[in-house]
């Protein structure tokens, strides 16, 4: 049986589509057949971390409309031909879907996926409605920031709501070095106050921002080995089941000079 | 979600009127499960409704003994057949069934007929609501999350934690076997001698009768059990294990 994830925050700017966009690849890269669904309608983003934006020619409204069947829509990734993505369109609304019409588009890519990873648009209005509704796992991204875990917090009170017992954490954006001066959330924190099993950290990387703007997932690249792309395949392999131990993320020791004058009470 | 009642009731210490909710209560063998009168709570929509309930079926799931009947006592509120087959098939998702619907609206009535309940026209819910005492007490095993608000005409038990975002309020004490981080309000009626009880309190705000207290601005180097309570100088906060007893059943006077 295939799984359907929703890959949701509340708060917008988190990261939901770059873990979209890494797991679905990540996910293809290990031999799963992956359709990566871009839920937020009006506002698509998912084609452009993918570099897929100029390859498309429908989106699931016209899959919806009948003027169009449901493989001709999915653009197939040259790179990873066992990924596809199915476009939102970014002329229309989120109110140009209802969440019956969903159900049946998710019903029919199960047929040919193995796994469907649902990029959800930020907020609790229609289009999170839409992308939750026909999924049984939920990925909840986000930053330890408090304004992302009080936002994070209610999306998980609605999946709750929504019948969705299946959920996994992952902290987005994590910088070791600020948590080691008590300067930002540390992963415990986050946990503590939303109590859902921890499936991965993301530390910052500004590679992230490299590949997102290149539209190549950072799990693509093989000549650049980061510690976020190294997260993302541990997340995948969690999914998998495979117990995986997490990165050490605490920052690198500080240089003898420094220690020695913090040790005489000087500044650096 | 055009209107979030936690904003609403932020403002305001004092609750003038306490905002009905979806509520189950035991009677014997059988379970009663309460609508509020649309009457009283014409914003909840079906989208709230549905959600308060299958928040509070979660929240107590273990207390229910397998193949219960559920009495769903509607009230004056409008149910379409649709609406009704999806309260039974949550009920039955948690080893309930619907025995039948009671209802005081002709439309309701009906459209449970056709679904195929049976149903009692007529409220019957005069006999569960009377007197002025505190309801039986809430008891939630559960988080609750932001933006979820629980009110209840009786004491709240709460285990789990209370999280920032979310409110319970209270017309008797609120009792939190975790860390309250939210909003609690104790006595929302006016019930001075109501208390607020936490293993971890760090709240929002916690509020007791009329009275209003912040938590400090620097937050303590470890959290203990503690209760809140009022004295005469507003809301005091003491160490669980030393809140004395007499406060709690004040000597006659």
């Amino acid at each position: 049986m295939s799984r359907i994830i929703v890959v949701t925050s509340g708060k917008g700017g988190v990261g939901k589509t770059t873990t979209t966009a890494n797991l679905g690849m990540a996910l293809a890269q290990r031999g799963h057949k992956v359709a990566v669904v871009d839920a937020d309608f009006g506002l698509r983003n998912l084609d452009l971390l993918l570099g897929l934006e100029n390859r498309i020619v429908y989106t699931a409204v016209e899959v919806l409309a009948g003027e169009c069947r449901l493989d001709q829509a999915l653009v197939r990734d040259k790179r990873q031909p066992n990924l596809a993505l199915l476009p939102a369109a970014q002329n229309r609304t989120k109110d140009a879907v209802t969440p019956e019409q969903m159900k049946k588009l998710i019903g029919a890519l199960t047929k040919a996926f193995h796994f469907i990873l649902i990029d959800c648009p930020a907020g609790i209005e229609m289009g999170f409605q839409n992308a939750v509704v026909a999924a049984r796992e939920a990925i909840v991204v986000t930053t330890p920031e408090v304004a992302a875990v009080r936002d994070a917090d209610r999306v998980v009170g609605l999946l709750e709501a929504n019948d969705i017992k299946r959920m996994y954490l992952v902290i987005n954006r994590l910088k070791p070095a600020m948590v080691e001066k008590d300067m930002m959330m540390s992963v415990k924190d986050v946990q503590d106050i939303l109590a859902i099993p921890l499936l991965g950290v993301v530390p910052d990387d500004e590679k992230v921002v490299v590949s997102t703007n290149r539209g190549e997932p950072l799990v693509l690249s093989t000549e650049t080995q980061s510690l976020a792309s190294t997260a993302f395949a541990n997340i995948v392999r969690r999914l998998e089941g495979e117990k995986v131990p997490f990165l050490d993320l605490t920052p690198p020791p500080e240089d003898f000079l420094s220690r020695m004058r913090r040790f005489f009470g000087q500044k650096p | 979600m055009t209107s979030d009642p936690f904003i609403s009731a932020a403002g305001t210490p004092i609750v003038e009127q306490a905002v009905p909710q979806v509520r189950f209560k035991s009677e014997g063998d059988r379970l009663l499960l309460l609508l509020p009168l649309e009457s009283e709570a014409a914003a909840t929509s079906w989208a709230d409704l549905w959600q308060q309930f299958k928040q509070r079926l979660n929240a107590n799931e273990r207390f229910w003994q397998a193949h219960t009947p559920v009495y769903l006592v509607a009230r004056d509120r409008l149910l379409d057949g649709r609406q009704l087959q999806a309260i039974a098939d949550a009920l039955s998702d948690a080893q309930l069934y619907l025995k039948r619907v009671y209802t005081s609206r002709r439309q309701t009535a009906v459209a449970a007929a056709t679904t195929g309940f049976s149903v009692e026209q007529q409220s019957p819910a005069q006999g569960f609501e009377a007197g002025k005492a505190l309801a039986e007490p809430l008891y939630l095993e559960t988080t609750v999350r932001s933006g979820v608000e629980v009110r209840h005409a009786g004491s709240v038990v709460v285990l789990g934690d209370v999280n920032p975002g979310s409110s319970i309020i209270a017309d008797g004490d609120v009792l939190v076997w975790g860390a309250l981080r939210g909003v609690a309000q104790a006595g929302a009626k006016g019930n001075l001698r109501c208390v607020i009880m936490a293993l971890r309190l760090e709240p929002t705000q916690i509020r007791i009768a009329d009275f209003m207290a912040r938590a400090p601005e620097q937050p303590p180097d470890q959290y203990i059990p503690e209760v809140a309570y009022v004295a005469l100088e507003g809301i005091r906060i003491a160490r669980a294990a030393d809140f004395s007893k007499d406060r709690l059943f004040p000597p006659e006077s």
